[in-house]
């Protein structure tokens, strides 16, 4: 809502409170103030002329001489470029000396040999509205009314010395899309008197003779309708002030009738319309539901096509507008219009709100009305409408109005209980109950009934339906008050048992071990396109291949909730590929959304996913050359990380899932139950993501909390020292090196029930010395017994029986063992 | 030997040795030298054998020479070993220097999301606080969303929130608050409560630089007997310094939620210009970062709250915001680009 200052103080004496300090109160009070900005950008000294004669410059075609009377002793000679300067009217005349928006200082000069004694001014160069004028007012010279007074300051004229309040208002303050509901708030504000009713009610009081419109109520989407019929002209301009006013707010100025009917919707905050009163047959107003596909033009030449939901206002045979949205052609004001009809009405909120946002209509009108219109102003603002018409317009009352319709009983003033105490203690302040009967009474609300028992009835006017309950007069309490003298406290301290849920805690030791592995977060959106997860060679039943649509997406990108992580963060690479990266490590913990069905008919499960991407290659170091991403480099990650969470005897076996490489991925088991997969894409995938060499894992973090091994004790420390020994061995290169690890240390505890061996890989060989379809496979093995320190003929058993053992199993041959490390401490 | 001879003997021992010691300079060479002089071949060696056979005067003159030459050798040659010693750790320094400009071997860090790094935050300081921590999903009901948080169907406040539907009924929840109605509802009724509730919400407006259609929010929510309005103040008094700095105040503004009353949004000082007006704050010195108020009774009832009894306080922060604020990140969309140039930039641990 756009605040004229000016307007505003005919209703409350703001003498001695400046626009900016009124901004900080109102802000103060919950009605924030976004801009505060005087509508004068720079003009000074400019003044009305009266142009006396005009003639074509003798050098120039598109120039016109003028001798313009600006009230001194002598005429001026202004040479001026404007095609719609002539002898007669007047206009803005920038002096010498004067200024004018944008740093201009107007002095004498010459044009094509003519001297020039100032310039006449265009609405542009006096820095008005330009956007909220028609046309016909911003080209050319900005005409001024022929009552202007000669030499009077244009300042003062157009009102340039007013300054807007920009007011950004919450939803439940309709009340305040009006000057009278500011003019309430500033008196409460600032404890003055508020003279809104003075000023701008009407002191007409002929009820009595009902006019000629006769009104049916068909729908209950409007509550209560009144009508006002007038003799009444087309008239093309209101009074400048009346502009200027409608300017300032932010309204455009069209003709006498409509700019009528916008300053009352701004005074008053009633919506009113006009039609003209020929085109109703049988002078007949009924308001209805719309036919099925009834079809309209509207006042902005559409044609809409209506259903059952929408209402209109009609005469027996026809729609004749939108009600509280849009007027329709048929009716309109024309210049041939002799005489009108002025609706003032009470649509249902949600009613307008909805035809608006079917048809992608959105007026001033239909906002009010969404919003809720305050009952008591209808009758007030249409009959201040009528007086200002016939004041300005020279038109004719028809009759009194009239009025069909009941208050609705939500709009009725109400009386809400109070207690000052409670309010004290819900702010935890301590306001005195005569300060709150004050800001109580300022506000315009009566006290009722008695208050010995400290609880009061408040009386609260219709204008003010965002007040229902006791808590919504404490805010009043408070925001009047003040919040600034609320003190600061903390509640009381109540410990829970568990602060933090253990997945929430899973997640963020998660996030820290990923990073502490080099890996980078990402956020990603969760709305995908509908074939976002076809890339994966998802087979048709996976839950996976089946995401869940939105209503309305805003684009065919986001349209789907994803199902999985990787589309998103295949984006994600490709846009880093794109811009330098020559490869990267990322991940992301978000939640995918499954559906039981399609349609959905119950919330989707939402389980919260780990998705890891590394894409093309490592690092550039002068230490290390930059190689390719691969399925080591994730597993190690990987190991980390769940070992960080406590998971230990993690088992990877081949991954079994569409968008993976089947003989470069795996799926990790703990216990027996699958944590999650990695591995090297599938080429197909990658070349469908666009993506040129990359990895993933996927791990369901629910999953990973509901398998979290138990807490655990220490091991003792061995008393006496281990001994290592390598072996490599040769063996078919099917033989996974977890399966010859458990043989190799299987085959000791089976004999030798007191040692114990530790198996470890440390290197993987093919090549030359090793036949096709073979491996060599070097182990160290760590023996160690409790409660000795063991022999080397022990030792040497130990590893005689793996080996043997192995060699049984798989057909393993020694290829080399070594003792260097014997002595080795573990 | 004659007395005088021996000494002659002994001063040209002593100058040869000399000489020899100083062209020594490795220790294999002054090994070399001890084994010559102080071996048991040596001269000195010798020439103490020969003392036993002399008579006890001449004895005493005599050992008292050998004995100073021997000491002179001794310190001359320890001199020497250590000197010879420090020599070859300087050289052995030189050769090893390495230029220390050139990067580290060790695995790079990785970094955390600075969404997440201010979630964390915020976390921490409300666990500080006694709070504890909820999550709710994403998918939501109507009812929930809208219906138990006192906005009917067709109130105005729906204009605040345009919402991306699933079904009539699902939608993707438009802010943390339907978690009110939850927790109290798990935990009540009329239990007292203290929890914040981060989590993902959606919302239809056109991403640009201050918008998202999806984007971060933390809600909290208190509720007990006699919890008031200046506790809310206190409490995110409290947060405003633990997160931006001691020297924080906040503002209370009256504002409008329909799950509040009364509603207040909260400004801090700017953290650009520290409240003296600049861009960021367009010069009012306060930057709004929250919405919050007094618990609507009809929340509390719907949760099935004795709402004479209980009140409580609720607030709702964007922690993207809170984010582009505490870093200078100017547009909201680079926190779901993920260019590692710009996530690289927080990898310093501490906030």
């Amino acid at each position: 809502m756009r605040l004229s200052y000016k307007w505003l103080s005919e209703f409350v004496d703001l003498t001695g409170v400046s626009p900016e300090e009124l901004a900080t109160r109102l802000t103060a009070a919950g009605l924030a103030v976004d801009s505060v900005e005087p509508r004068n950008h720079g003009v000074s000294g400019v003044v009305v002329g009266h142009v006396l004669t005009c003639e074509r410059h003798p050098n120039a075609d598109k120039l016109n001489v003028c001798t313009v009377d600006v009230g001194g002793a002598e005429a001026l000679q202004i040479v001026c470029g404007a095609e719609n300067v002539a002898a007669g009217v007047k206009v803005p005349v920038a002096l010498v000396g004067s200024r004018l928006p944008g740093d201009v200082q107007i002095g004498k000069a010459k044009l094509r040999g003519v001297a020039s004694e100032g310039m006449l001014c265009s609405a542009r160069e006096l820095g008005l509205e330009t956007r909220w004028l028609p046309a016909h007012r911003t080209n050319g010279l900005f005409l001024l009314p022929q009552t202007a007074p000669i030499g009077r300051n244009v300042v003062e004229l157009l009102d340039l010395d007013d300054v807007v309040l920009d007011v950004d208002l919450t939803p439940n303050r309709s009340d305040c899309l009006s000057l009278r509901g500011f003019a309430y708030e500033v008196a409460a504000l600032l404890g003055r008197e508020n003279q809104f009713d003075a000023v701008a009610k009407s002191q007409t009081s002929e009820l009595s003779s009902a006019g000629p419109l006769k009104i049916h109520l068909e729908t209950d989407a409007c509550s209560v309708y009144a009508g006002q019929v007038m003799d009444a002209t087309h008239k093309s301009e209101s009074p400048l002030w009346m502009q200027m006013r409608l300017l300032a707010s932010g309204v455009r100025p069209i003709d006498c009738l409509v700019d009528v009917t916008n300053y009352v919707m701004l005074e008053w905050g009633q919506p009113l319309h006009a039609f003209d009163a020929d085109c109703i047959e049988e002078e007949t107003i009924i308001v209805r539901s719309a036919a099925a596909e009834e079809v309209l033009v509207t006042l902005d030449g559409q044609t809409r096509i209506l259903d059952e939901t929408m209402t209109v206002i009609a005469d027996p045979t026809k729609a004749l507008g939108l009600a509280g949205v849009m007027g329709g052609q048929n009716s309109e004001i024309t210049s041939t219009t002799r005489r009108i009809v002025l609706e003032s009405a009470a649509f249902h909120a949600g009613n307008t709100r909805r035809t608006g946002q079917r048809l992608g209509l959105h007026s001033e009108a239909q906002q009010r009305f969404e919003r809720g219109v305050d009952m008591a102003a209808i009758l007030p603002a249409l009959q201040r409408a009528t007086d200002l018409l016939v004041s300005l317009a020279g038109a004719e009352r028809d009759g009194g109005p009239v009025v069909v319709g009941a208050m609705d009983g939500n709009t009725l003033s109400r009386s809400i209980a109070f207690s000052p105490a409670r309010c004290n203690r819900l702010l935890g302040a301590n306001i005195e109950p005569a300060e709150m009967r004050s800001i109580f009474h300022r506000l315009g609300f009566t006290l009722t009934g008695h208050d010995t028992a400290g609880e009061w009835s408040v009386m609260v006017p219709t204008r003010r339906m965002d007040l229902q309950i006791q808590e919504d007069l404490v805010e009043e309490i408070g925001r009047i008050h003040g919040l600034d003298s609320i003190p600061s406290t903390l509640p009381e301290l109540w410990i829970s048992k568990e602060a933090v849920h253990l997945d929430h805690r899973l997640r963020s030791a998660t996030r820290h071990a990923l990073a502490w592995q080099g890996m980078n977060e990402v956020f990603t959106y969760a709305f995908v396109s509908e074939g976002a997860a076809n890339a994966l060679l998802l087979p048709d039943h996976s839950p996976l291949a089946h995401p869940i649509p939105l209503m309305r997406p805003m684009s065919e990108e986001r349209s789907h909730l994803r199902t999985h992580l990787l589309p998103s963060l295949a984006e994600v690479a490709l846009h880093n590929l794109s811009h330098g990266a020559a490869g990267g490590q990322i991940f992301e913990i978000a939640h995918v959304y499954l559906a039981d069905s399609l349609p959905l008919l119950q919330r989707p499960s939402e389980p919260w996913m780990l998705g890891c991407l590394w894409f093309g290659s490592t690092p550039e170091s002068f230490s290390e050359r930059p190689r390719l991403y691969d399925f080591y480099d994730a597993k190690g990650v990987v190991e980390s990380w769940l070992t960080s969470l406590g998971f230990d005897q993690l088992q990877f076996r081949p991954a079994d899932e569409s968008w993976l490489h089947p003989g470069r991925s795996a799926q990790v088991l703990a216990k027996g139950v699958c944590l999650g997969s990695f591995g090297q894409l599938h080429p197909l995938v990658m070349r469908s993501l666009r993506l040129p060499h990359a990895l993933y894992g996927h791990f369901d973090l629910d999953k990973l909390a509901a398998h979290l091994p138990e807490h655990r004790l220490v091991s003792p420390l061995p008393k006496y020292p281990q001994s290592r020994r390598d072996v490599a061995i040769i063996v078919p290169e099917e033989i996974s090196a977890e399966e010859l690890l458990k043989a190799a240390e299987d085959a000791v505890h089976a004999r030798r029930g007191e040692v114990a061996l530790r198996a470890e890989v440390f290197d993987v060989y093919t090549g030359k010395g090793v036949p096709a379809g073979h491996r060599s496979i070097a182990m160290a093995l760590t023996l160690s017994a409790e409660d000795r320190t063991l022999t080397e003929d022990e030792i040497q058993a130990s590893v005689d029986g793996v080996v043997e053992s192995l060699a049984e199993k798989y057909g393993a041959i020694l290829r080399g063992q070594d003792s260097g490390h014997a002595s080795r401490m573990e | 030997m004659h007395q005088e001879a021996w000494n002659e003997e002994l001063q040209a021992l002593r100058e040869e040795a000399l000489e020899s010691l100083r062209l020594s300079v490795d220790e294999a060479s002054l090994e070399a030298w001890r084994v010559r002089y102080f071996g048991k071949k040596s001269q000195l060696t010798a020439w103490s054998r020969q003392l036993g056979g002399m008579d006890p005067e001449e004895r005493r003159a005599v050992g008292q020479q050998l004995n100073a030459v021997r000491e002179v050798l001794e310190s001359g040659y320890k001199g020497q070993l250590e000197e010879v010693r420090a020599q070859a750790i300087r050289h052995q320094l030189a050769a090893e220097t390495l230029d220390v400009t050139l990067p580290g071997r060790a695995r790079r860090v990785g970094t955390l999301h600075p969404t997440t790094r201010t979630i964390e935050e915020i976390e921490a300081v409300f666990l500080a606080l006694g709070f504890t921590i909820a999550e709710g999903m994403e998918v939501e009901t109507d009812e929930y969303n809208f219906e138990m948080l006192n906005v009917p169907k067709d109130h105005p406040a729906r204009d605040m929130q345009d919402t991306f539907y699933l079904t009539d009924e699902l939608l993707l929840r438009t802010h943390t608050s339907p978690m009110q109605v939850r927790v109290m509802k798990q935990i009540g009724p009329n239990q007292p409560l203290k929890v914040i509730v981060p989590g993902r919400v959606y919302r239809r407006d056109e991403d640009d630089a201050t918008h998202s259609h999806a984007f971060a929010q933390i809600e909290g929510l208190v509720v007990g007997e006699g919890v008031r309005m200046s506790d809310l103040k206190g409490t995110l008094e409290a947060f405003a310094k633990a997160l931006f700095g001691q020297q924080q105040s906040i503002r209370l503004r009256p504002s409008f939620f329909p799950f509040t009353e009364p509603s207040v949004e909260v400004d801090v000082r700017c953290i650009q210009c520290q409240g003296t007006g600049c861009r960021v704050c367009k010069d009012t010195g306060w930057i709004e970062i929250l919405g919050a108020g007094m618990v609507h009774p009809h929340v509390l009832e719907a949760a099935g709250y004795d709402a004479r009894r209980f009140s409580g306080f609720a607030f709702g922060m964007g922690p993207e915001r809170v984010a582009m604020l505490k870093y200078g990140i100017p547009d909201i969309r680079l926190l779901y680009q993920n260019d590692l140039r710009f996530l690289t930039q927080f990898r310093r641990v501490l906030s």
